[in-house]
C-alpha cells in the first residue's frame, strides 16, 4: 500500500491541475465561510436587534461551532476535488498508463487500490484544508473560546467520510465512462440537478424519505445544517435534533455505499479487458 | 530447455469477431521471436493477453514454466502499440515511474538507456512535447530498463525514421547476441527476416506456421537463370532433370528444386553443353514475402 502510495505520488505531484485543485480550495474554504460571517456580522451589528440576533445565533464561527458550521458550507464545493479526481483516472485512460502499469508490473488490484490512494490523498488534503479553515475562524471570530477547540471534533472524521464519499461517486464515474468532461457532467449534472430532484419529488410529492438512500442525500446528511439554524423556533429545533439523531444511521449507510463502489470497481477491473 | 513462453490454446473473441483461434506456441530462451502478420492478424491481441491486458476466453499461457502474473511481467521489458506515458511528466520522470513499478533498474540505470535511445539530451523535456519517433525510443528505453532477460516489442520501428529504424534493428540483434530472448511483432516482412531467428505468421487470428526463420522460409531451393537467348535457355532447362517447375518472369527463369537438391554446377554444364551460355545464375532461399504472400492470400 505504501509503495502505491509513493507511486501515485509520482504522479501526482507534478500534475499542474492537482496544485490549481489545491490553489482554489485554498481560495474557496476560506472565502465561502468569509462570506456568511460577514452576513452574520452584519445582522448582529446593530445595538438591539444584534444583541437578539447574536443570542439567537450564537457564534456559529467560534469554537466548538466552527468545526461544525465550516464543514457544512465547505462541503458545498466537492466539484472541486471532484474534477481533479475524475481527471487522475480519466488521464490513466488518456494515456493508455491504465495498460502500462499492468504491463510494467501491477495487478489489475494494485491499479484500482492506487485509485483509491488518490481519491484518501485527495480526500485528506481536502480535509486538512477544512480542519485549517475551521481553526482560522474559531481563532479569529472568539479567541475566549478557544479552549473548546476539542468539542465537536467529530465533524472532522464527518467531514472525511463525506468528502470520501462523494470523491468515491466521482471517481466511479470516471471510472466507468472513461472521458473526462463527459464523466463530469453527469457528475455535475446528478450531484446539483437529478438527485435534489429526486429527493425533493419524494419528500414533497411521494411523502416519503426515501431520498435519504440515495447516494449524495445520504453522505450530505452527515454533516445536518449549522447549530443556530435549530434556534429559529420549535419545528426547526426538532428538525435539527431529528438530523443529528440521524447522523450515525448514515455514517452506516455512507459506508454501504462507498463500499459498494469500490467492490464495483475492482470486480469490473479484475474481468474488463484493458 | 524450458521454454520463456508457451501459449496453449488461446483463443479471443471480439463480439462476432473471431480475433485469436485456438494458437499455441513455444518461444525458445534466447530466440529473437518474430510474431508476423498483417493488419488485424491478431498480433497485438496476442501479446496482449500473454501482458494481462485483455483476458483470453480460452486457453493459457506461461512465463518461465509459470502461469502469468505480476511477478512475472516484472521481469519483461514490454512496449506494447503505443508509448504509454504520463504527458505532463518527462522523460526521467516517467522512468522512475516505470522503475517504481516494476522494480527493474535504478537512476544510474535511468541515465544508460536514455543514453541508449539517444534521449539524454531531452531527458528533462515532458513527454508532451516529443515527436512520434522520440516517444517510441522512451518506450524502447523504458523495456530496457533493468536489462530484463525478456523483452517484447509491439512494431517497435513504428514513428521511426530510417536511421532510426536502423538503429533499433541493431540495437535488437545486440540484446540478442547478449543473449535476451525478444518476442517482436511486426507486420514488416524485412523487419522480421532480418533480424528475428523464430518466426509465427498469423493471419485472421489463425496460427499458419511458426518455427525457425530458416526453416519456415527455406522449404524450397530456387536457382535465378537467364541468358542472352531466352527460348533456347527455356527448351535446355525444361529438359534439365530434378526441378519441380519453371517459373518465367521476362527474361529471367526461375527453376524450383526440393530444399537441398539443386546443383548448381550440373545446372551450369548442362546449359554449356546445350550450347547456352548464362549472363546469371543464382542459388536464393525462397524469401520471406513470398513465403508470406503465399500464406496469407487466400
Amino acid at each position: 500500500m505504501l509503495s502505491l502510495i509513493k507511486i501515485e505520488w509520482l504522479k501526482i505531484k507534478k500534475y499542474p491541475a492537482f496544485w490549481w485543485m489545491l490553489g482554489i480550495v485554498a481560495l474557496t474554504y476560506p472565502s465561502i465561510n468569509l462570506m456568511f460571517l460577514k452576513v452574520y456580522e452584519d445582522i448582529t451589528k446593530g445595538k438591539d436587534t444584534g444583541a437578539i440576533a447574536k443570542m439567537l445565533l450564537g457564534n456559529p464561527y467560534a469554537f466548538p461551532e466552527t468545526w461544525h458550521t465550516v464543514a457544512f458550507f465547505s462541503s458545498f464545493f466537492i466539484v472541486l476535488p471532484a474534477i481533479l479526481v475524475i481527471m487522475l483516472v480519466t488521464n490513466e485512460y488518456n494515456y493508455r498508463t491504465h495498460r502500462q502499469n499492468i504491463i510494467d508490473g501491477w495487478s489489475r488490484k494494485d491499479f484500482i487500490t492506487s485509485k483509491l490512494c488518490d481519491v484518501l490523498i485527495v480526500t485528506s488534503i481536502i480535509t486538512l484544508s477544512y480542519a485549517i479553515v475551521a481553526i482560522g475562524y474559531g481563532s479569529y471570530t472568539d479567541s475566549k473560546n478557544f479552549y473548546r477547540w476539542s468539542e465537536q471534533l467529530q465533524y472532522i472524521p464527518l467531514f472525511f467520510l463525506q468528502t470520501f464519499a462523494q470523491l468515491s461517486i466521482a471517481f466511479l464515474l470516471g471510472y466507468l465512462i472513461k472521458k473526462a468532461f463527459i464523466a463530469l457532467g453527469v457528475f455535475l449534472f446528478y450531484y446539483l440537478i437529478l438527485e435534489n430532484i429526486a429527493v425533493s419529488w419524494f419528500k414533497y410529492q411521494v411523502k416519503n424519505d426515501i431520498g435519504k438512500f440515495f447516494p449524495i442525500e445520504a453522505s450530505d446528511r452527515l454533516i445536518p445544517v449549522p447549530a443556530f439554524i435549530g434556534n429559529f423556533g420549535q419545528d426547526m429545533k426538532a428538525g435539527y435534533q431529528k438530523a443529528l439523531d440521524a447522523v450515525p444511521m448514515h455514517i452506516g449507510l455512507t459506508i454501504a455505499i462507498t463500499a459498494i463502489i469500490w467492490i464495483i470497481c475492482y470486480r469490473v477491473h479484475s474481468k474488463r479487458d484493458l | 530447455m524450458q521454454p520463456v513462453l508457451s501459449i496453449q490454446g488461446i483463443s479471443k473473441r471480439y463480439g462476432s469477431i473471431q480475433a485469436l483461434n485456438n494458437v499455441s506456441f513455444d518461444v525458445p530462451q534466447g530466440c529473437v521471436f518474430g510474431i508476423l502478420g498483417p493488419n488485424g492478424s491478431g498480433k497485438t491481441t496476442m501479446l496482449s493477453i500473454i501482458l494481462d491486458i485483455l483476458q483470453a476466453n480460452s486457453g493459457n499461457y506461461s512465463w518461465f514454466g509459470k502461469p502469468g502474473s505480476p511477478e512475472t511481467r516484472k521481469q519483461i521489458g514490454s512496449l506494447l502499440e503505443t508509448p504509454n506515458f504520463y504527458h505532463y511528466l518527462s522523460a526521467v520522470d516517467n522512468l522512475n515511474i516505470t522503475k517504481a513499478i516494476s522494480g527493474r533498474g535504478d537512476a544510474a540505470d535511468i541515465d544508460r538507456v536514455l543514453e541508449i535511445v539517444k534521449l539524454t539530451a531531452r531527458k528533462k523535456s515532458k513527454f508532451k512535447t516529443y515527436s512520434l519517433g522520440m516517444k517510441q525510443r522512451l518506450a524502447i528505453g523504458a523495456a530496457l530498463l533493468g536489462n530484463p532477460e525478456v523483452l517484447v516489442f509491439d512494431e517497435p520501428t513504428n514513428g521511426l525514421d530510417p536511421v532510426g529504424i536502423a538503429e533499433i534493428r541493431e540495437l535488437i540483434k545486440q540484446l540478442a547476441r547478449a543473449g535476451k530472448t525478444i518476442i517482436m511483432a511486426s507486420h514488416l516482412l524485412d523487419e522480421v527476416e532480418k533480424v528475428c531467428t523464430h518466426v509465427a505468421i498469423l493471419k485472421k487470428g489463425t496460427l499458419l506456421t511458426a518455427g525457425k526463420v530458416d526453416e519456415v522460409l527455406a522449404n524450397e531451393d530456387i536457382v535465378e537463370i537467364s541468358a542472352a537467348d531466352t527460348d533456347k535457355l527455356k527448351s535446355v532447362l525444361e529438359r534439365f532433370s530434378g526441378h519441380s517447375h519453371l517459373k518465367q518472369d521476362g527474361k529471367l527463369f526461375e527453376l524450383y528444386f526440393p530444399l537441398g537438391t539443386a546443383r548448381m554446377e550440373d545446372l551450369n554444364r548442362h546449359c554449356f553443353e546445350q550450347g547456352v551460355i548464362l549472363n546469371q545464375l543464382l542459388l536464393k532461399k525462397k524469401s520471406l514475402e513470398t513465403k508470406f504472400f503465399e500464406l496469407t492470400n487466400d
